[in-house]
């Protein structure tokens, strides 16, 4: 909403500069978004009067003016066809600079000496009026000033009118708030009609149909009318106000809307068959072309005024080409109507038209102001256009929407307010505001509501006003007693943290990916969709094809990263990312949304540095974070095992086991996924539910006693067929070594010249202790060669 | 030799002809020996068991007693000094000789350090356990909602009618439900349905925060996102005032922003909350005076706020006339772009490592 500051200050005094205003507004709740200083773009420009008008010696459509720019009078050559003796008009002397950047000289036109310019409204930056030269009305001196005969210099105030506040559309409204906030009275404008001719009535009939829809619709006719421009003070005030001028009627019913806030419409009455208005709505076979020569498809929904043969306006949204003011028009039925906001809003989506008239209507318009407001209009019209008002106005009220009655207890609102109330600064708000507001007993006060009010339906919205007019700065600032309130993190919430504080500290990067996949990605990691669900959420209202589904896993966001990375000439990237799938389930509306924990490293773990070569990232890389995490967690109860992944390489894949239960997976990308997706096949990925993986982490980590007496550490090398995993001869050891073997490490693996083909060394540091003695190495040789035997017995692996 | 054997005793030793001339080898075989090889060749020519020394000492055994007992007392003081000597120069050597080798051993201590790896927490995540952390404080527990919701708790339970704008397609993501034919699952456009969904399961007091993502249909651009990410607040007891509000969001604003900062206040309207208010903090680039980013007012939008609407208490069965609360909402990625200077909102999701790794 854009608020002249000249035009507000015929409403209510204003004794405050533009900025403490904003200041004020914003404070209360009328956020004010800008303050636009506005001022006619020129210099040197001063009020003429065509003297004399003589046609140029040698040009046809010339003429030769001679001008009173104020004790001086100056010989003009002009263009214009509308100049004329006797108007008054903007001179540019000599010297003068307009908008565009022109300076105006001295000059010779077809052999006369011009001595300056009439100006159109174009070449003054005005409007793009440029048929002729701008016509000034009487009251300015010549020789004055253009910008001080134009009131040119004004402040716009532009306001962001919450939803809740339809009143504050219009200038009323603005200057209501203003008088509340700065004590002063507020104007409402007075004029009075004089009506003559035939009663409207005997021209004029209104029937509602659908009173639900339309609680009132006023006409009035205006006779005689002679369509023009409207006077360049309206056309200003409109232009500054975001609407444009179109003709002196029309413009009536903007000025006046933008004034009270009421919508008004005007119909060409000869165009109206019968002089019928009926507000009904829609049926299968109504059809209408609205004024922007749109042809609207209908629905029953739609709310339409129709004269007797059909429709002529949507209503409350746009009127119809059929019944348009035109230059021709002479007789005017003027509308001033209340109608049903859901209404409206459903019609101006359905057909897409945001109207400022549909606009208001949304979200409220006073329906105890249509009369005033369409006497306000006729008033105009019979000022500017030269209208006759016919007598009286056709008021049909198909329902009375009363002032509401509330009741405000005045200690319950201070209280929740935080601020000593009194029943007398209560009263004093909220008749401020244009309430009424008696005590009725000592703390409750009585308040009817006005009907340009209609956010406020209870006694919580009178609170509301009383807090804002008595200013939120004022009110003390306090903290809730929250002594019995303890706040603390769950254990799930903080094991979230300190898994990805160990991430963090393992050397990967914290990535968010957006929750939305292209579809095309399922496909690509999972055609036959083994592993992925079948059922994935799908946007209805996608922004587009490429986000259009809620992601089933983290694993293509994460490798959409890594891309974006690598298409950057980022080569070694290494991400994870905490975050939760959608998964829908079986007879249930919301999908299942587990926390996931992804990683994804490819490219080099560790770079080529001054003394050492490069370490490529590859699943033990990726093993070896896991481990780190499930060691610093305290996972308990978790396993790899060998399984097939559809977007995994086959043999360089392997579920992630915890408690028996498969949470997630852990591999190098399939080629085929790599190829596809333009990323190295070097990429070690894994997904993990973090559900599972927090349920089997220990809180509380059990005491193992530390040894007292000194360990026995002996190495065993052995060959087995390469086909033998080291997991599996691990567990042979372990299981001969018995409980006094306690530590099974392997450091190194061999395979090579020294051994057949076929074959692989892998190389053990056992250790081993016992807690109640010292160890004596014959022990631990018995173990050790008990060891062997076993492996040699159940894996057919001999001593290296 | 000066100063090893005291002048009183050199005196003497040169009065004798076999010990001048002892000394005068002795003094000439010192002179070079300068590392360990040559002083052991002195102590093997001198106090070796056929050293120059030891002779002369087993030589006086045949002297007549008083000789025998002179030479063998210079013999032995000469043995002794020159010992002595010996040591202190091996000593000498040893020290220089570890100078030596420590001065081989130095080190370019400007060659960078051996890589070790580091990662980060993405900068959204950071501000999230922050403020977690800042209400946590400040007796608040933290709790979750869907992503994916009904309309219900997204808007109805919410105070949002029906016919409000934000519940159109334009505005908020439906999702098509496998199997069903629903029209009232969405992607939240707030983290407010965690309101409603806490107090249908917890009677009150209640004190909580909602971090969480949130959706909007839009298109993305510098200030847009599609997805996005919110703290929502909620604190209900009885008593509750406009006042407490103040007071606790003026709290976490200064801990989040800066002691310095100013905080206000302004009346604003949200369907949920009543009476309602959109909270600025001072502007931090341009300290109040007003700049680009402020937009000339000094004033830098950081949450929207508001006591909880009496409907919404009646919608989840809490009695509006014993209880009253205060709900904020407030979004992280603003935060970031405002307190670390972002500029552009698409960034926290490209995950681009050189934008991860400044934070």
């Amino acid at each position: 909403m854009r608020v002249s500051l000249q035009w507000l200050a015929e409403y209510v005094d204003l004794e405050l500069d533009a900025w403490e205003l904003a200041e004020l507004l914003t404070a209360s709740g009328t956020a004010v978004e800008s303050v636009e200083k506005v001022a006619g773009e020129w210099r040197g420009v001063v009020v003429g009067r065509v003297l004399e008008a003589s046609p140029h010696p040698s040009a046809d459509r010339l003429t030769l003016c001679k001008v009173d720019v104020g004790g001086e009078v100056r010989d003009i050559v002009c263009g214009a066809p509308n100049v004329a003796a006797g108007i008054l008009a903007p001179v540019a002397l000599p010297g003068a600079r307009l908008p565009d950047g022109t300076v105006i000289g001295e000059a010779s036109i077809r052999g006369v000496t011009s001595q300056g310019m009439l100006l159109s409204e174009k070449e003054l930056g005005v409007s793009e009026e440029a048929e002729g030269i701008m016509i000034l009305e009487e009251g300015a001196r010549e020789g004055m000033d253009l910008g001080e005969a134009l009131a040119a210099e004004d402040t716009v105030l532009v306001l962001e009118i919450t939803p809740n506040r339809p009143d504050c559309l219009c200038m009323l409204g603005v200057a209501r708030e203003v008088a509340a906030l700065t004590g002063k009275e507020l104007r409402r404008p007075s004029f009075s009609i004089a009506e003559t001719g035939d009663p409207a009535e005997g021209e004029v009939r209104v029937e509602i149909l659908d009173g639900d829809l339309c609680s009132r619709y006023v006409a009035r006719l205006i006779d005689g009318v002679s369509i023009g421009p409207s006077p360049w003070w309206m056309r200003k005030r409109l232009r500054g106000a975001g609407v444009r001028p179109i003709n002196n009627v029309v413009d009536v019913t903007n000025y006046v809307m933008l004034e009270l806030g009421q919508p008004l419409h005007a119909f060409d009455y000869h165009l109206l068959e019968g002089g019928h208005i009926i507000v009904r709505r829609a049926s299968p076979t109504d059809a209408l072309t609205t004024l922007d020569g749109v042809q609207r498809g209908l629905s029953p929904d739609d709310l339409l005024i129709c004269d007797s043969s059909g429709p002529v306006a949507l209503a409350g949204v746009m009127g119809g080409e059929n019944t348009e003011v035109s230059p021709g028009t002479v007789k005017v039925l003027l509308e001033s109507a209340h109608f049903d906001p859901a209404s409206i809003m459903r019609t101006s989506r359905r057909h897409d038209i945001a109207s400022e008239a549909s606009y208001r209507f949304e979200r409220g318009v006073d329906p105890g102001g249509c009369r005033y407001a369409a006497d306000r209009a006729a008033f105009l019209m019979q000022e500017l256009a030269g209208g006759a008002v016919r007598p009286g106005a056709v008021d049909a009220v198909a329902r009375e929407i009363e002032p509401l009655r509330l009741r405000m207890r005045v200690g319950r609102s201070g209280r929740l307010i935080g601020i000593p109330l009194s029943q007398h600064e209560a009263v004093g708000i909220l008749r401020s505001l244009g309430m009424g507001a008696v005590a009725v007993s000592e703390d409750e006060v009585e308040v009817e509501v006005p009907t340009f009010r209609p956010d406020l339906e209870r006694e919580i919205d009178l609170v509301e006003e009383v807090a804002r007019l008595y200013g939120y700065e004022r009110v003390p600032s306090t903290l809730p007693r929250t002594a019995s309130n303890v706040g603390q993190l769950t254990f799930a919430q903080r094991m979230r943290r300190e898994l990805a504080r160990v991430l963090v500290g393992a050397g990967l990067h914290e990535a968010i990916t957006v929750s939305f996949i292209p579809s095309s990605w399922l496909d690509v990691l999972d055609r036959e969709r083994e592993c992925l669900p079948s059922e994935v959420l799908r946007l209805r209202n996608p922004l587009s094809e490429e986000a259009s589904i809620m992601r089933p896993s983290l694993l293509p966001g994460l490798l959409e990263a890594l891309r974006f990375n690598l298409n950057r000439r980022i080569m070694d990237v290494h991400l994870f990312e905490l975050g939760r799938v959608f998964l829908p389930r079986e007879g249930e509306k919301l999908p299942g949304e587990p926390l996931r924990l992804a990683c994804a490293i490819t490219g080099r773990w560790v770079p080529k540095q001054w003394d050492r070569q490069p370490e490529e990232a590859d699943f033990f890389t990726l093993k070896g974070i896991w481990e780190l995490l499930a060691c610093s967690l305290h996972v308990e109860g978790w396993s790899l095992r060998r399984a097939t992944f559809p977007f995994l390489h086959p043999p360089r894949s392997c579920a992630l086991m915890l408690n028996g239960e498969a949470a997630g997976y852990m591999g190098m990308v399939h080629p085929r996924v790599a190829q596809h997706l333009e990323i190295p096949a070097q990429t070690a990925v894994m997904e993990v539910d973090v559900e599972p993986l927090l349920q089997a982490v220990r809180a509380v980590p059990e005491y193992r006693e530390i040894p007292r007496f000194p360990a026995v550490q002996m190495d065993l090398a052995v060959v087995v067929g390469d086909e033998v995993d080291a997991g599996a001869v691990e567990a042979v050891i372990r299981e001969a070594g018995g409980e006094l073997l306690r530590e099974v490490r392997l450091f190194d693996l061999y395979r090579g010249e020294q051994l057949m083909q076929g074959e692989k060394s892998l190389a053990y540091n056992l250790v081993f202790y016992a807690l109640d003695r010292t160890l004596r190495d014959e022990e631990a040789q018995d173990i050790w060669r008990e060891i062997v035997r076993s492996l040699g017995e159940r894996l057919g692996a001999r001593l290296r | 030799m000066q100063g090893m054997i005291p002048e009183d005793v050199a005196k003497e030793m040169e009065g004798d002809p076999r010990l001048s001339a002892l000394l005068a080898d002795l003094q000439e075989a010192l002179r070079s020996a300068e590392d360990m090889d040559s002083l052991e060749r002195v102590r093997v020519a001198f106090l070796g068991r056929k050293g120059k020394i030891t002779s002369l000492l087993q030589g006086i055994r045949e002297l007549p007693a008083e000789e025998r007992r002179r030479l063998g007392r210079l013999g032995n003081a000469l043995k002794g000094h020159l010992e002595e000597e010996l040591g202190r120069r091996r000593e000498r050597l040893l020290v220089e000789e570890l100078e030596e080798s420590l001065h081989r051993e130095r080190i370019d201590i400007t060659l960078p350090g051996r890589h070790v790896n580091f990662g980060t927490r993405h900068l959204l995540s950071r501000i999230i356990e922050e403020i977690e952390d800042i209400f946590v404080g400040m007796g608040y527990r933290v709790v979750e909602g869907p992503e994916v919701e009904l309309d219900y708790y997204n808007f109805e339970a919410l105070n949002t009618p029906d016919w409000h704008p934000s519940k159109s397609l334009q505005d908020t993501f439906y999702v098509e439900v496998p199997g069903g034919d629903y029209e009232d699952v969405l992607l939240r456009t707030h983290t407010s349905p965690v309101q409603v969904r806490v107090m249908e399961s917890t009677p009150p007091p209640l004190y909580v925060i909602a971090p969480g993502k949130a959706y909007r249909h839009d298109v993305p651009d510098a200030t847009h996102s599609p997805m996005f990410h919110q703290v929502e607040g909620l604190a209900v007891d009885e008593g509750i005032s406009l006042g407490d509000l103040k007071g606790t969001l003026e709290v976490f604003a200064r801990k989040m922003f800066g002691e310095d900062r100013r905080v206000r206040f302004r009346p604003h309207f949200f369907p949920f909350t009543e009476p309602s208010a959109e909270v600025d903090v001072s502007c931090n680039i341009c300290g109040g005076g007003g700049c680009r980013v402020c937009k000339g007012t000094g004033w830098l939008e950081i949450l929207g706020a508001g006591m909880v609407d009496p409907n919404v208490f009646s919608y989840v069965g809490y009695d509006a006339e014993k209880y009253s609360g205060f709900a904020f909402g407030m979004g992280v990625e603003r935060i970031a772009l405002l307190k670390y200077g972002v500029p552009d909102i698409r960034f926290f999701f490209d995950n681009d490592l050189r934008l991860l790794r400044q934070y």
